[in-house]
């Protein structure tokens, strides 16, 4: 679990600690927890409800302070991070504004902070909606949309101003089994040809199983990381690869893991 | 911040309002049900006044002295329209920006709400002498009281809308470091207008009664639809008090009918409208 190559870019997370609740009932959500995401990198989070992944997203969006540790973002503090527009976040609900159509929903990024915007590889919107597959929706209002085209747009709208980090807290749990299998391809596909140090949420095995590099298989009570479990399947890597021996090994390994944390055995 | 919420939830709640979408060939479904009460009510009306001729004046009545004399009513409606603009609009304006104010600087809602609730729960009618006493028979009292009597639900609705804003579009627009004005100019200020617009839906028709009352205290001196109701009651002349109140009435329908048009034109995003009480 000890991490070495800080300063390597990405995201580094040191000792996290974070309690809520008054002094005298506090509980502690998350006890020091260590991880590195390396640029390029693709980590899934997966663990038993209520043990604290979105919490640690928070602590890296800078959403939340920790109470102990350090979390850094390309050896900068998370604050530096947001001022300087490297964090691209994910909401579990595509929180797109409903009064604005599709197209000034994935720019919004370039409307606030616009310190930041120069000398920035800033993506073509309408080309980034186009490879998101909604090049007809541009136009058109998110109550127009489908739930997954919505969740797309989301994504479009994080990957839009060129971040070095990607925060997804379960982008696709709100959608419906045959609709999330097609968006989690599509992300796969899209950060195959576009690496960001991802940190990504999920309840689901086989998606993290075919996004991830690591997968990080958390404990509740308090939250802490239990097994960081590597994912040597090559890239780039489709939808076959469900149907192979070392996806199906690691499957029983990482649900293993789970069994282990959840059953407190 | 529980507490308030509380209040502010109480005055404003949210209910999706299903949209009634008019199927082909059955609009007398729409119109045809309010048509009877009208005739009907207005039937009833008619017959008790012809029985009561010192009660209530004829339907007829009514209608004879507002054409016989269109250009006295016309100065009247005009003079009660100007309170009410003018001052509703300086309530809307002060209730609403004090609102963004509060719900940027908590603590100020929480210095200044508890004034606002003891100037709203003071009855009007109370304070209106008052103001005629202090500012004398113009304009100014009038505008004051209309003023007054919108300010309180455009701000607790304001204030409403401007602190219920989607918490994970504000994550979103967090880790992108926006300012506080980018938040308002892309969140709050849009995502207020659902409430705003429940709030001026309340505080229309209730600028029309404060203008009313400040003419009521300042009769005989100043012109205006109120005045002329209580000028005409105490003539005991039935026909003018009832066309200046049917003008009353006019112009509260005229401002909320305005009101629903623009909001169609400003809020087709929203799916339900916001009822406030
Ligand atoms: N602001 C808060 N105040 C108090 N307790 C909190 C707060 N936020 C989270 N918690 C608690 O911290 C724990 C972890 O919450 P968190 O949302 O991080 O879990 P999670 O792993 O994301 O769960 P899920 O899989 O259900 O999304 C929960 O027990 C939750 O009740
Ligand atoms: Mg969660």
């Amino acid at each position: 679990m000890t991490e070495t190559n800080v300063h390597d870019g990405g995201v580094s997370i040191r000792g996290v600690g974070k309690s809520f609740g008054p002094t005298d009932a506090r509980t502690t959500v998350l006890q020091d927890v260590d991880l590195n995401i390396r640029m390029g990198e693709f980590v899934s989070v997966i663990g038993p409800s209520g043990c604290g992944k979105s919490t640690l997203l928070k602590v890296v969006a800078g959403l939340l302070d920790a109470d102990e540790g350090k979390v850094t973002i390309d050896g900068e503090s998370v604050t530096a991070a947001t001022r300087n527009k490297m964090i691209g976040l994910v909401p579990q609900a595509p929180a797109l504004l409903p009064w604005r159509t599709v197209l000034d929903n994935v720019t919004l990024p370039m409307r606030v902070n616009k310190g930041t915007n120069a000398g920035r590889a800033m993506r073509d919107a309408r080309e980034l909606l186009e490879s998101f597959g909604l090049g007809h929706a541009v136009d058109k209002y998110p109550s127009q949309l489908s739930g997954g085209m919505q969740q797309r747009a989301a994504i479009a709208r994080a990957f839009v101003f060129d971040p070095s980090v990607l925060l997804m807290d379960e982008p696709f749990s709100a959608l419906d089994e045959m609709n999330r299998d097609q968006q989690r391809m599509g992300l796969l596909e899209f950060w195959q040809s576009n690496r960001k140090a991802v940190m990504f949420v999920t309840h689901s095995v086989p998606e993290a199983i075919i996004l991830s590099d690591r997968i990080v298989v958390m404990a509740a009570h308090p939250g802490r990381i239990a097994e960081i479990i590597p994912v040597d399947l090559p890239r780039p890597r489709g939808e076959e690869l469900y149907a192979t021996d070392e996806f199906r090994d690691l499957e029983a390994r990482v649900r293993t893991s789970l069994r282990r944390v959840m059953g407190g055995l | 911040m529980s507490e308030n919420m509380t209040e502010t939830e109480a005055v404003a709640s949210v209910a999706a309002v299903a949209t009634k979408r008019r199927k082909p060939g059955l609009g007398w479904r729409i119109w045809l049900p309010p048509a009877i009460t009208f005739i009907v009510f207005g039937a009833l009306w008619q017959v008790t006044a012809i029985a009561n001729p010192y009660v209530i004046p004829t339907i007829d009545g009514i209608v004879m002295s507002l054409i016989d004399d269109p250009q006295m009513y016309g100065i009247n409606f005009l003079v009660t329209l100007q309170e009410v603009a003018i001052g509703a609009a300086a309530g809307i304006l002060a209730g609403f920006l004090i609102a963004v104010v509060m719900a940027e600087f908590e603590i100020l809602e929480r210095a200044v709400m508890p004034l606002f609730v003891v100037i709203m729960v003071t009855p009007i009618v109370a304070i209106a002498p008052a103001l005629v006493v202090a500012f004398g028979f113009g304009m100014m009292p009038k505008y004051i009281v209309t003023a007054l009597v919108v300010f309180f639900p455009m701000l607790v609705n304001s204030l409403a809308g401007l602190r219920e804003v989607d918490p994970k579009a504000l994550d979103v627009l967090r880790t992108l470091h926006a300012s506080r004005w980018e938040i308002f100019r892309e969140l709050r200020f849009p995502g207020s207008m659902p409430f705003v617009f429940a709030g001026l839906r309340v505080s229309l028709p209730l600028a029309v009664v404060g203008a009313a009352v400040a003419e009521f205290v300042a009769a005989g001196q100043q012109a205006g639809l109120g005045s002329l109701v209580t000028i005409s009651a105490a003539q005991a002349n039935l026909p003018v008090t009832w066309a200046s109140i049917v003008l009353l009435c006019v112009l509260g329908v005229l401002l909320v009918s305005l009101l629903s048009l623009v909001r169609k034109r400003a809020l087709w995003w929203s799916d339900g409208e916001v009822v406030s009480r």
